[in-house]
């Protein structure tokens, strides 16, 4: 039975605190100093950083490796699991010596399909879905077993994440799933990033009238838009993403030098937005491969310092 | 039925080309209704390898026969003549009917002339597409008549995921995402609330995670 | 020196109507063209399997003639023809034997001039890809009875059957 807070991230929401989260991607490579200096930009700008799970299919360190780089550096990580490369033996392994090394924060996903990475050849695993290993971490820290039914020596104490995704389709039926990822264990929920605050809204509001915010934490994802090239790249391109047009003519709209700065002001504008919006518990920062931006926005968001 | 495909020409003038006498091997079932092994398939297939030798100036002779199926030894038997005449025998049967031929003329090199793929359906004139990958334990029942493990390309059992778009599967845009299929299955059925339900992980052991399975009906051996 | 390249004729007979037409191609012409011309009640009973036997029974071309586009009487039997006609020719292409010696046209009955315009344009590919190195070396096939009973008989030899010829031997199930 769980009776503490698993993780800073847990005591914050739990104490009402408005959180604030972003992702690193480990790199493609053996060198655990790329990790190290991605974490030295968020650290202290950032509740807890989460680490990718050879996000798009593409090879990378672990996560399980790159989150204990940052739990060196004095940064809490959000570990993503993925059950796309492992099967319910590896991840029930991962999960136990994550604990071990100090890891207390999962956000358990299906995955990118492999056809989009770099071993598209690969066998496919998706032995267990995100559902299933919500579930198995759930079992785990509550009842102390393992899939089979073993009793484990250390109940793995993990503060348990699932993603949520406002804007795929079938829309009417994202917040039976989302009823489902509570129910089978999700302590907190990290959304795709937002652009669109209408129909986020509209996806809180069903969540709240069915009692969801109520159980879960909910982070919502927000992505600084660099460029109207890759607004544009974004919108056409990658599925479940809802960038209105008025959005793609701001973008389009200013100067190639002022881009950036157009984009980051979005930015800015969605999270004051969502900060207004109730059961909205946090906000999640993705910015892959600029995460020297996290620290400036959360600042001029107002949400510095970090308690 | 089974779905298979031929193999590309090139790959097949390659592994038959260290044989002069060939026999090619057609199936008159599955692989006949979708157009890779039947007897049509091996008469031209058999034309093709002529023309192709004969520009090379190689010798190559091919005899062409066609059974009813080659996945059971009572019609395999019926070609034990025509396997005696040649070298090799190029089977244009799914990989089960390659591997019977193989096993009843040991003596033979046995080439399989089509990759075998899936099995499925005619979903409309030359459109063929997979339903069942034989798990070997069927709940379909559960899912509104659409399979998660065969037509998801995640084999999610409590999808969908975040990443089909208008009902298309982020692996292929000609694919639907199964989940959507479920999705309006059940609610035509008026059964959507079904899915708030927790679909525990698979058992794969009677799959093929079990090893390659049997099925042994007491009730017919004597 | 005169050259003669052998032609296959799959043609519609609703699309091209009278074989002594062939006659007035000047056969003396060089290069000269033996035609074989095979009718069929439509484009659509063009198999893929006549293509590459025509080919192996010494044709260095093969032309396939069907009815314009939307005026098949059978309704789509000339999209079926020019589909078959497709995979035939990257086959032939696969097997590096050129699938430019295969051709399909749209004619209309009566169209002489097209009929000969295409006649012309097949001899000169011809003069440039050259004799087909994948048929039997004959010099003539010999022509008794009809047309399709021409293209379906095996073609005589003097001596034995000879197996490195590859003579097909159907055995029906």
């Amino acid at each position: 039975m769980k009776t503490e807070p698993a993780s800073r991230l847990e005591r914050l929401l739990s104490q009402g605190r408005f959180a604030v989260t972003a992702e690193c991607g480990p790199p493609r490579g053996a060198n655990g100093e790329v990790i190290r200096r991605k974490g030295a930009l968020l650290k202290g700008a950032v509740d807890a950083v989460n680490v990718t799970d050879n996000q798009t299919a593409i090879v990378r360190m672990s996560s399980i490796a790159a989150a204990k780089h940052l739990l060196d550096s004095g940064i809490e990580p959000v570990m993503q699991m993925v059950t796309r490369d492992r099967n319910r033996i590896a991840l029930q392994s991962d999960i136990l010596g994550a604990y071990a090394l100090g890891i207390r924060n999962i956000l358990c996903l299906s995955g990118d399909h492999q056809c989009f990475g770099s071993q598209p050849d690969a066998l496919n695993v998706f032995d267990i879905d995100s559902m299933n290993l919500i579930r198995t971490v759930r079992t785990m820290k509550e009842d102390g077993t393992d899939m089979s039914g073993h009793p484990l020596d250390e109940p793995p104490n993990m503060f348990i994440g699932a993603a949520a995704n406002p804007f795929a389709d079938p829309f009417e039926y994202r917040v039976l799933r989302l009823a489902k990822k509570i129910d089978a264990g999700a302590d907190f929920i990290q959304t795709q990033c937002i652009y669109n605050l209408e129909r986020f809204k509209k996806w809180m509001e069903m969540a709240a009238g069915e009692g969801l915010t109520e159980k879960v934490h909910i982070l919502a994802g927000v992505t600084p838009l660099k460029s109207a090239g890759m607004a544009k790249y974004m919108a056409r391109n990658v599925a479940g993403m809802d960038i209105p047009e008025a959005i793609l003519n701001r973008m389009a709209g200013v100067p190639k030098e002022n881009a950036a700065g157009e984009g980051i002001a979005i930015c800015l504008e969605t999270i004051a937005a969502l900060r207004e919006m109730p059961g909205v518990h946090g906000i999640h920062i993705m910015a892959i491969e600029w995460e020297e931006q996290v620290r400036p926005i959360v600042e001029q968001a107002g949400l510095l310092p970090r308690p | 039925m089974i779905v298979g495909e031929q193999k590309p020409i090139k790959e097949i003038l390659k592994m038959t080309a260290p044989h002069h006498k060939l026999l090619v091997l057609g199936c008159g079932t599955c692989v006949e209704t979708c157009f890779a092994g039947g007897e049509d398939e091996v008469a031209a297939l058999a034309s093709l390898l002529r023309l192709a030798s004969r520009k090379d100036g190689r010798s190559l002779h091919i005899e062409e026969f066609t059974v009813e199926r080659q996945c059971e030894d009572a019609f395999i038997a019926e070609a034990a003549e025509a396997v005696a005449r040649n070298e090799a025998v190029l089977s244009l049967a799914c990989g089960a009917g390659v591997q019977a031929v193989a096993r009843r003329f040991p003596r033979f090199r046995v080439l399989p002339g089509v990759n075998t793929t899936f099995i499925g359906v005619l979903e409309h004139r030359g459109v063929f597409t997979e339903e069942c990958s034989g798990c070997g334990d069927c709940q379909l029942a559960m899912f509104g008549g659409v399979c998660p493990f065969s037509r998801c390309a995640k084999k999610l059992l409590n999808g969908p995921c975040g990443g089909s778009r208008n009902g298309k599967c982020e692996v292929n845009a000609d694919t639907d995402c199964a989940w959507h299929l479920i999705i309006e299955r059940l609610t035509a059925l008026g059964r959507l609330n079904e899915l708030r339900t927790y679909v525990p992980p698979k058992n794969w052991q009677p799959s093929l995670s079990g090893g390659p399975r049997r099925l042994i009906r007491e009730d017919h051996i004597l | 020196m005169s050259r003669t390249f052998r032609l296959f004729i799959f043609y519609c007979t609703r699309a091209f109507e009278n074989e002594a037409e062939f006659a007035e191609f000047p056969t003396a012409a060089d290069p000269a063209l033996e035609i074989h011309a095979v009718p069929m009640a439509c484009s659509s009973m063009v198999k893929d399997l006549f293509l590459l036997k025509a080919l192996e029974a010494g044709a260095d071309a093969v032309t396939v003639w069907v009815c314009p586009e939307g005026a098949c009487r059978h309704g789509e039997g000339n999209l079926r023809a020019r589909k078959r006609v497709q995979r035939v020719q990257s086959l032939l292409d696969e097997i590096e034997l050129d699938g430019r010696r295969l051709t399909f046209f749209h004619l209309a009955p009566g169209d002489r001039s097209s009929v000969m315009e295409i006649l012309r344009e097949i001899s000169g590919a011809l003069v440039r890809m050259g004799k087909n190195p994948a048929g039997i070396r004959k010099d003539r096939l010999e022509k008794t009875g009809s047309p399709q009973q021409n293209i379906l008989k095996k073609p005589k030899t003097a001596s034995k059957p000879n197996l490195d010829k590859g003579e097909p031997i159907h055995d029906r199930r």
